[in-house]
């Protein structure tokens, strides 16, 4: 590190976050990506059906139908990139980049490994250092800012029905955003603090918050599900039934929308995996090495991703209004139980 | 008539959610573990383009019109079945013709075009039923695509030879003159066509 950093005339630190930004980013993108193989494959299996296989690579390996990525990739390359004349243009252009970069960057918070010391300099897991004083409260704001990447696509559409698919999807994203946020506010007062490094450390002490807060895990749980439009709740888009708001997008600019889908889902899984399932934390070893920190991370995050597609495969969308009664008449109060259990139950000296 | 639909009272368990979702997910999931040990051609997913389905007896799929031995039509341009059809996909133009002969009686009338077009007809069998002559079926051939409207224009040759080959008999070519008026077949030889093109 140090060489590499007297040669390129840069400081160590600035060579380290650089490194941890592109790791972070590639591994975003690459598991987005692979996702949309386990997605198709995965709904194949759960349903009895056999999901990709006609693309075969050098007209020869199946592969599991992995080969379908880079046709997908081709495919999404040499399209015609068709934009409507009535569109806004120049939002029409931006939209893709706006639903992108808040889903890419909500990862960044995320510790992804245990935090080492190597020839006197401490090495952090996660693109932003613990106590740089923002902590979990960053994405929570970023999945606040995904909004408007949805509508702004759905403005710009100039589409009375791509309009009404962003509606729902922002409504949808707001107010799921309350009990989402009282949720993880419950898990702020028992840890005392809201950076990810301290709520890992306090779970490694005292057990999971998934033991711990049942009741806040399923709320966050299905909270997360809302915020980044995964079935049981995407309004948003809905494929074949219901017109939503990328209607008007096409070749790489509906790929950038549906691989910020993809990127939405991981920080939530790595959000989850975080809060609830004890981060980097491998259970019964408080001393593990860093390396199997990252793998207990990666187990996790996979796991929950896993679960993402598990559950759109297994339960239909519900309806508007069924939607809307869930988050407000239900997570919500039950959100607030949660918070008001916890409070007292800390007046009394539980931990 | 009504029907009495009974309303399930669901239990608070079923009610929260929870529940009810953890079962459907065991259930797919069962059925992902069952999916990993079955190979691909033991499953439910009938490949299309290599793997074809069988279809029953009764498919409605595309029309052939039928010949007698001889390969003479059996349609007398009765226009029974462009009456019943539906969707108004048949046109037929009537063409007389005197020379009696012994395989279709005593008919006096032909098709000179019989059209159906492919993209308007519903597959309903409306003309096999009203057919007088059983000279119009619906087999169950299937695979009806096209890349122009044009060639979804289906004529008389076009329906005659459909299941020409499948049936053993000569498949017969636009161009050729069909045996509209044939002879006694010899003494001797059953009906055979004259002259399998």
């Amino acid at each position: 590190m140090e060489s590499v950093a007297h040669l390129t005339g840069l400081s160590a630190v600035t060579i380290w976050t650089l490194l941890k930004v592109l790791i972070v980013f590639s591994a975003v993108m690459g598991i987005g990506s692979l996702w949309t193989w386990v997605e198709r494959r995965g709904s194949a299996m759960l349903q009895d059906r056999i999901g990709p296989n006609r693309a075969l690579l050098f007209g020869r390996w199946q592969l599991l139908g992995l080969p379908q990525l880079v046709a997908d990739g081709i495919k999404f390359f040499f399209k015609e990139d068709q934009v409507p004349p009535h569109v806004t243009k120049s939002l029409f252009w931006l939209a893709p980049v706006l639903a992108f970069v808040p889903a890419l960057i909500g990862f960044a918070i995320i510790p992804f490994g245990r935090s080492f010391t190597y020839q006197g300099m401490p090495y952090h897991l996660s693109v932003l250092e613990p106590g740089n004083g923002m902590g979990m409260l960053f994405p929570l704001a970023i999945g606040a800012v995904a909004v408007y990447g949805i509508l702004v696509a759905a403005w710009s559409s100039n589409n009375k029905w791509a309009i009404l698919g962003g509606m729902r999807a922002s409504a949808q994203m707001v107010s799921y955003e309350i009990a989402l946020g009282l949720a993880v506010l419950a898990i702020f007062m028992r840890v005392g603090g809201y950076d990810p490094s301290e709520i890992i450390k306090d779970q490694m002490a005292g057990g999971w918050y998934f033991w711990r807060q049942p009741l806040g895990f399923l709320v966050f749980f299905t909270c997360m599900f809302a915020e980044s439009n995964r079935l049981p709740f995407d309004f948003a888009e809905g494929e074949a039934e219901i017109v939503g708001f990328h209607n008007e997008y096409g070749s790489m600019k509906f790929a950038l929308i549906a691989l910020s889908e993809y990127a939405h889902m991981i920080s939530a899984s790595g959000l989850i995996t975080t809060l609830y399932l004890g981060g980097w934390s491998v259970p019964f070893m408080p001393e593990a090495p860093v390396l199997l920190t990252i793998l207990s991370f990666l187990v996790k995050l996979l796991f929950l991703l896993w679960v993402f597609v598990w559950v759109r495969w297994t339960l239909p969308r519900f309806r508007y209004d069924q939607l809307m009664f869930l988050g407000w008449k239900v997570l919500l109060p039950l959100s607030m139980v949660n918070l008001i259990w916890n409070a007292w139950w800390m007046t009394r000296g539980g931990i | 008539m009504g029907v009495i639909v009974k309303k399930v009272e669901l239990s608070w368990l079923d009610r929260s959610y929870v529940w009810p979702i953890a079962q459907g997910m065991l259930i797919t999931f069962r059925h992902f573990l069952k999916q990993i040990a079955t190979p691909t051609s033991k499953r439910f997913t009938i490949q299309y383009p290599d793997m074809k389905k069988t279809l029953p007896a009764g498919y409605r799929g595309l029309h052939e019109l039928k010949r007698f031995e001889d390969g003479a039509i059996k349609c007398v341009a009765c226009f029974m079945c462009q009456e019943a059809c539906p969707a108004r996909c048949i046109s037929i133009e009537a063409e007389e013709f005197s020379e009696l002969n012994f395989t279709q009686g005593f008919e006096e009338k032909r098709p000179a075009a019989f059209k159906i077009d492919m993209l308007r007809c519903i597959y309903c069998g409306m003309c096999e039923e009203a057919c007088p002559k059983d000279a119009i079926w619906l087999r169950n051939e299937y695979e009806l695509a096209a890349y122009d409207r044009v060639s979804m224009n289906f004529g008389k040759w076009d329906l005659i030879n459909t299941y020409a080959e499948a049936d053993g008999k000569a498949r017969l070519t636009q161009g050729q003159e069909s045996p509209a008026t044939p002879s006694r077949p010899a003494s001797g030889q059953s009906g055979q066509p004259s002259d399998p093109a």
